[in-house]
C-alpha cells in the first residue's frame, strides 16, 4: 500500500494536482474551527466589501465574511459529500460481492435493480422528495436518500471486478492449495478491490456535492446551513452578479471547482495506475 | 541480389527466402526509475529455405514470440531491435521489415508475408462478417473486380472445406475449428511466400489439431511457400515440421533436420527436452530438468543454459559458445560437443 | 431471429421494471411524507393571496382525491396507479384551470429537443475525438483536448451553465441568455422563429454538450487503449490492412459498442443536468416547469413532471437498448 502511494506518488502528475487540489480545499475548511463569527450569524461585518486586507475574499450584502463563510460552506459539502459516499460504499460493496461472487439468478435480479437505479433521473425524484419535506429536510436526510440512489453505477463496477477476479487462474489456484475462501478474499481478492472502492468514493462523492451544489442553489435543501450551494443561493437572492458584488459567487465557484477536479483527477490516476495495460504505454513512451 | 543473400555456416541452398543474422531485440524499459534492458532475443542467426517448414521450438519465455514479432516488423516500444539483421529474399537491401519504407511494407504485406497467429479464434473482427475480413486483408492485394475476387476467395475456402456462406457469417456464428479454418483460408488467400505460423494449434483439441496440421501442410506444399512454425510442442515439431531449431533464453542451441533432432540431438537442453517426450510402452518416470529458466533482464554469464546443465565445465560460464557444424546439417552451440575451442 | 426476440423482451421487461420501481418510489415519498401534503400545499398557494374561504375548501377536497388520501392503503396505492397510467394529474393550482398534461405537454417538445440534440452532438463530438486521441497518442492537440475534458467532466452542470451565463450573458453579451424563443414571435414555423429558437438554444445546449463531449471523450479513449490491444486489431497491422481502416472498422467500430451501453445507463444523469440547465437559462422545458411548479406548490404538476421525467428517460433508454443490436451482432446469441 505504502509502495502503491509512492508510485502513484512519483509518476502520476495527475495524482499530484489532485493532491494538492484537494489538500488546499481541505485546510480551507479545517479553517472553519477557527472562525471568528459563528456560521450561521448575519450582519457580523460591513456588507457588500469587496475583496481587501481585513477581508480577503470580500463580505457579502447579508454581512458575512466570504473567506469564513466559505470555509464552513467547504467543510459542510464535503461532509455531505463524505457521508454519502460512506453509506452508499457499504450498499454498493453488498450488492457489488453478492452479485460477484453469487452468480446465477441472484446476479440477474440484482443487476436489473441496479440497472434500474441507474436509468432513474434522480433530479425529479429529489426535488419531489423535497416538495413533500419542504422545512423539515435535513443535511442527513437528504445525505441518506442520495446514497440510496448512489450506489448502482458502483456496484456494477465491483461486481465486474469481482467477477474478473474468480475467473483469474490464481483465485482457482490458491483455493486448490488450501487456503479458505475467507482467505482468497482477504489476502488475494481485497488488494483489487479497494483501489477500486477508493475511485469510486471520489467519483461518488464528485457527482454527490455536484447534485447538492444543484438542489442547495434552487433552494431545496436547508438553506440555513451554509453549503456551497447555500452560498450561491443567498447571492443569486440579494442578486449578487448584477449588483456587480461577483466576490461572493466567484469564490465558492472557484473552491468548489477545485474540489470537483482534484477528487476526479484522484480518481483517475488511480484507476489508471492498477490497468497494467496503461503502465506499459508509459513505459512505451518514456523509451 | 544473388550477390547480396549469403549462406550462414555452409548451407547447401542457393537463395533461402529469410536469412537472420545476429539478430538482438531487448525490451527496454525504465519504469518505476529503474532502467532495464530484457534480451529476449540476443545474437540468432539462422536461415529459411525455400518451400520448408522450418520449426522453431522453446519454453515460453525462451524468446520465440519476440522473434516472430521482429521478423514480422511487429515492432513498438519497449520492443528494439539493437542489432543484426533479417532479409527477405523478396525485400532485399533492408535488413529488415522495420527499416523499409511503409508504402514498400504495406504491399509486402500478405501479399508475400503473412500471419497465422496464436489463438486464431480472436483474430477476426467480432462486428464485421467475414466477407469483410478478406476484403480488408487481401483486396488491396489482389484486386480486379469485386466479383472475380469473391470467387477467388470462394475457390480458397474449399481448400480448408468451408462453404461460401461463412462469408456472410459473423465471427461469433462459426464453430471454434471453422473460424480456424477461415483464418488459416484468411491467412494464405493471397498464396504469401512466407507464412509466420505463431503457436497456431496450441489451443485446440487434438483431433482439429491435427486437421488444421494437414490444412497448413498441403496449402504449403501447393503454394510452395516457407513457413516459420513457432510452438513449444515438440509432438507438432515431430509432426510437420522439416527443419527445427532448438532456441533457449534468447539464443539458438541447435538446429537440424527435425528427423535429425528427434534420432540424435546432441545439446543437453534438446536431448533433455526429447527425452521428456512420452513414449508409448514406456513406463520409467521422466527426468526433469532442475532449476527455472534464467531471468533474461539479467541472464547468466557465457553458456546461458550452463546454471542447469549436466556436462557445464569452466568455460561454460565464461564464453559464450557459438553455432557450429556438427554433422552434415546439424548445428548445436556447446562446448562439451564442440571442444572448447568453440569459443 | 428468435435470439433478437429473446432480447427485445428481456429489454421490454427492464422496461417495465424500471417505470414500476419509478412509479413506486414517486408513491412512497409522497405517502411517507410526515407532514399532510394537503395543507402543506394550502399554504403554499394561499400565501400568495387572499382566496376565498370556500375555494380552499373545494381545492382542499379536490386535492385530497388528487393525493389518493381515501380509504385503506391498498386503495390508496391503487388509485395512484390508475392516476399515473390514465395520465390524469388534474388541474394545474399555479395555472388553474389549465390541466398539468396540457402544461407537460407543451413543455415536453423544448426539452426532448434539447436534450436530443445537444445529447447526439456530445456522443458523436466525443467518440470521434476520443476515438483519435486514443488511436493518435503522440498528437499534442489531442493530448490538451484530453487535459481540457478532464477539467470539463467533473464540473456540474449547474456550475457551467453559469459561467456560461455569466461569460455570454454580462462579460460579453452577444447571445440571448435566456427563454426559448423570442417572446412576441408567433410559435409557427417562420424563418424568424426558428432562427430565435436555434439562437437561445445555443448556450443551454453548449452546457450540456461541453460536459458531454468531456465525459465521452475520455471513455472512448481509455477504451480505444484496450481495443489496440485486441488481436483482431493487431492482426489487422500486421496484414498491413490501411490505418485509417483499422481506426475505423476495426478500433472505433468496437470501442463503440460499450459506449452505446454507456449513453443508455447516462441518460439519466444527462436529463438531470437538462432540468437545471433549462433553469438557469429560463428555458421553457420540463425543467423550468418542475421548479417553478415547487415554487408555486403546485402538487399535480411536480407529480406529473416527475412521472413522466421516468417514463421519458426509460423510452429513451428502450430506444437505446433495441437499436444496439445493429451496432453489435453478437446480442442475438447471448
Amino acid at each position: 500500500m505504502v509502495v502503491f502511494l509512492r508510485d502513484l506518488l512519483r509518476y502520476r502528475a495527475e495524482f499530484r494536482i489532485g493532491l494538492v487540489l484537494v489538500a488546499v480545499v481541505l485546510l480551507l475548511s479545517v479553517l472553519a474551527s477557527f472562525s471568528p463569527y459563528p456560521p450561521d450569524s448575519v450582519y457580523v461585518v460591513p456588507p457588500d466589501l469587496p475583496p481587501s486586507l481585513t477581508y480577503w475574499f470580500g463580505t457579502t450584502s447579508r454581512g458575512q465574511d466570504v473567506f469564513w463563510q466559505l470555509s464552513f460552506a467547504i467543510r459542510n459539502t464535503l461532509l455531505f459529500g463524505g457521508t454519502v459516499a460512506l453509506v452508499s460504499r457499504l450498499v454498493a460493496l453488498a450488492v457489488g460481492l453478492v452479485s460477484g461472487y453469487k452468480g446465477g439468478w441472484i446476479d440477474r435480479a440484482l443487476m436489473s435493480v441496479n440497472d434500474t437505479f441507474i436509468v432513474i433521473p434522480l433530479l425529479p425524484v429529489l426535488v419531489l422528495f423535497y416538495f413533500v419535506m419542504r422545512d423539515r429536510i435535513s443535511w442527513l436526510m437528504l445525505a441518506l436518500i442520495m446514497a440510496c440512489f448512489g450506489w448502482a453505477y458502483d456496484a456494477r463496477l465491483i461486481r465486474s471486478v469481482v467477477m474478473s477476479l474468480r475467473q483469474r487462474e490464481f483465485t482457482q489456484t490458491s483455493l486448490f492449495s488450501g487456503m479458505s475462501t475467507r482467505q482468497v478474499l482477504t489476502d488475494e481478492h481485497l488488494p483489487y478491490v479497494v483501489p477500486i472502492l477508493f475511485s469510486t468514493t471520489m467519483n461518488n462523492m464528485v457527482w454527490s456535492i455536484g447534485l447538492e451544489v444543484t438542489l442547495a442553489v434552487l433552494g431545496f435543501t436547508d438553506i440555513n446551513i451554509p453549503t456551497i450551494g447555500g452560498m450561491i443561493y443567498w447571492a443569486n437572492q440579494h442578486t449578487a452578479m448584477v449588483a456587480g458584488i461577483w466576490w461572493w459567487i466567484a469564490f465558492p465557484t472557484i473552491a468548489v471547482i477545485m474540489a470537483f477536479i482534484g477528487l476526479f483527477l484522484l480518481a483517475v490516476s488511480v484507476n489508471a495506475h492498477i490497468d497494467p495495460r496503461s503502465r506499459l504505454w508509459n513505459v512505451g513512451e518514456a523509451s | 541480389m544473388h550477390a547480396s543473400v549469403e549462406q550462414p555456416h555452409g548451407e547447401q541452398d542457393v537463395q533461402p527466402l529469410l536469412v537472420v543474422r545476429d539478430l538482438q531485440a531487448y525490451y527496454r524499459t525504465s519504469h518505476a526509475g529503474v532502467r532495464r534492458a530484457i534480451r529476449a532475443v540476443d545474437g540468432v542467426s539462422f536461415a529459411v529455405r525455400r518451400g520448408e517448414i522450418y520449426g522453431l521450438a522453446g519454453e515460453s519465455s525462451s524468446g520465440k514470440t519476440t522473434l516472430i514479432k521482429s521478423i514480422a516488423g511487429a515492432i513498438k516500444p519497449p520492443l528494439e531491435i539493437v542489432g543484426g539483421s533479417m532479409e527477405f529474399a523478396f525485400l532485399p537491401g533492408y535488413g529488415g521489415l522495420h527499416r523499409a519504407p511503409p508504402a514498400q511494407v504495406e504491399r509486402i504485406r500478405w501479399r508475400h508475408l503473412s500471419y497465422i497467429m496464436q489463438g486464431s479464434m480472436n483474430v477476426l473482427n467480432p462486428v464485421r462478417r467475414i466477407r469483410c475480413s478478406f476484403t480488408d486483408f487481401a483486396y488491396p492485394h489482389i484486386g480486379g473486380s469485386r466479383q472475380q475476387f469473391e470467387q477467388q476467395v470462394v475457390a480458397h475456402l474449399s481448400r480448408v472445406r468451408l462453404d461460401p456462406s461463412v462469408l456472410s457469417a459473423f465471427p461469433h456464428e462459426l464453430s471454434g475449428g471453422m473460424r480456424q479454418r477461415a483464418a488459416l483460408a484468411l491467412a494464405t488467400i493471397c498464396r504469401p511466400g512466407f507464412i509466420i505460423a505463431d503457436e497456431p494449434t496450441t489451443a485446440l483439441d487434438v483431433v482439429v489439431q491435427k486437421e488444421v496440421l494437414g490444412m497448413i501442410r498441403g496449402i504449403q506444399r501447393e503454394t510452395g511457400s516457407s513457413v516459420l512454425f513457432v510452438t513449444h510442442d515438440m509432438g507438432v515439431h515431430a509432426h510437420i515440421t522439416d527443419r527445427l531449431a532448438i532456441m533457449y533464453a534468447g539464443r539458438l542451441v541447435e538446429e537440424a533436420a527435425t528427423a535429425e533432432i528427434f534420432r540424435n540431438p546432441l545439446h543437453p537442453y534438446t536431448q533433455n527436452l526429447i527425452a521428456s517426450l512420452p513414449r508409448i510402452g514406456e513406463d520409467a518416470p521422466r527426468a526433469g530438468l532442475g532449476g527455472a529458466p534464467p531471468n533474461l533482464a539479467d541472464p547468466p554469464s557465457g553458456c546461458r543454459f550452463h546454471p542447469r546443465c549436466p556436462l557445464a565445465r569452466e568455460i561454460c560460464s565464461r564464453e559464450v559458445p557459438v553455432m557450429r557444424e556438427a554433422g552434415a546439417g546439424h548445428r548445436v552451440a556447446c562446448f562439451a560437443v564442440n571442444g572448447d575451442d568453440g569459443a | 431471429m428468435s435470439g433478437y426476440a429473446g432480447y427485445v423482451g428481456r429489454r421490454l421487461a427492464q422496461f417495465l421494471l424500471v417505470v414500476f420501481i419509478g412509479i413506486n418510489i414517486a408513491y412512497v415519498i409522497t405517502h411517507a411524507s410526515p407532514i399532510d401534503p394537503v395543507e402543506q400545499s394550502i399554504s403554499a398557494v394561499t400565501s400568495f393571496g387572499n382566496t376565498a374561504p370556500d375555494a380552499i375548501e373545494q381545492m382542499r377536497r379536490s386535492l385530497r382525491e388528487l393525493y389518493g388520501l381515501g380509504g385503506t392503503p391498498v386503495q390508496q396505492y391503487l388509485a395512484f396507479w390508475k392516476r399515473i397510467l390514465s395520465a390524469d394529474f388534474g388541474p394545474s393550482l399555479s395555472a388553474f384551470p389549465t390541466p398539468v398534461g396540457t402544461l407537460i405537454g407543451r413543455a415536453l417538445p423544448w426539452t426532448a429537443g434539447l436534450l436530443t440534440v445537444s445529447t447526439l452532438i456530445a456522443w458523436v463530438l466525443g467518440n470521434l475525438l476520443g476515438g483519435l486521441a486514443g488511436y493518435y497518442r503522440q498528437s499534442r492537440g489531442l493530448k490538451l483536448m484530453g487535459v481540457i475534458a478532464m477539467g470539463l467532466h467533473p464540473i456540474p452542470y449547474y456550475i457551467l451553465a453559469m459561467l456560461l451565463l455569466i461569460l455570454f450573458g454580462f462579460i460579453w453579451p452577444v447571445l440571448p441568455i435566456s427563454g426559448g424563443a423570442t417572446m412576441n414571435l408567433p410559435q409557427t414555423l417562420t424563418p424568424e422563429f426558428v432562427w430565435s429558437v436555434l439562437q437561445h438554444a445555443i448556450l443551454p445546449a453548449l452546457s450540456l454538450i461541453l460536459i458531454g463531449v468531456g465525459s465521452w471523450f475520455l471513455g472512448m479513449r481509455s477504451l480505444v487503449a484496450n481495443v489496440l490491444a485486441e488481436d483482431y486489431v493487431v492482426y489487422a497491422e500486421l496484414a498491413g490492412v490501411r490505418s485509417w481502416r483499422i481506426l475505423t472498422s476495426y478500433v472505433m467500430r468496437n470501442a463503440l459498442v460499450p459506449q452505446v451501453t454507456g449513453l443508455a445507463m447516462s441518460l439519466g444523469g444527462i436529463f438531470n443536468g437538462a432540468v437545471i440547465t433549462e433553469k438557469v437559462f429560463g428555458y421553457p422545458g420540463l425543467g423550468s416547469l418542475l421548479v417553478d411548479a415547487v415554487y408555486a406548490g403546485d402538487y399535480g404538476l411536480v407529480l406529473g413532471v416527475t412521472t413522466i421525467s421516468i417514463l421519458g428517460v426509460s423510452v429513451g433508454v428502450l430506444a437505446i437498448d433495441l437499436l444496439y443490436p445493429l451496432l453489435d451482432p453478437r446480442v442475438k446469441v447471448s
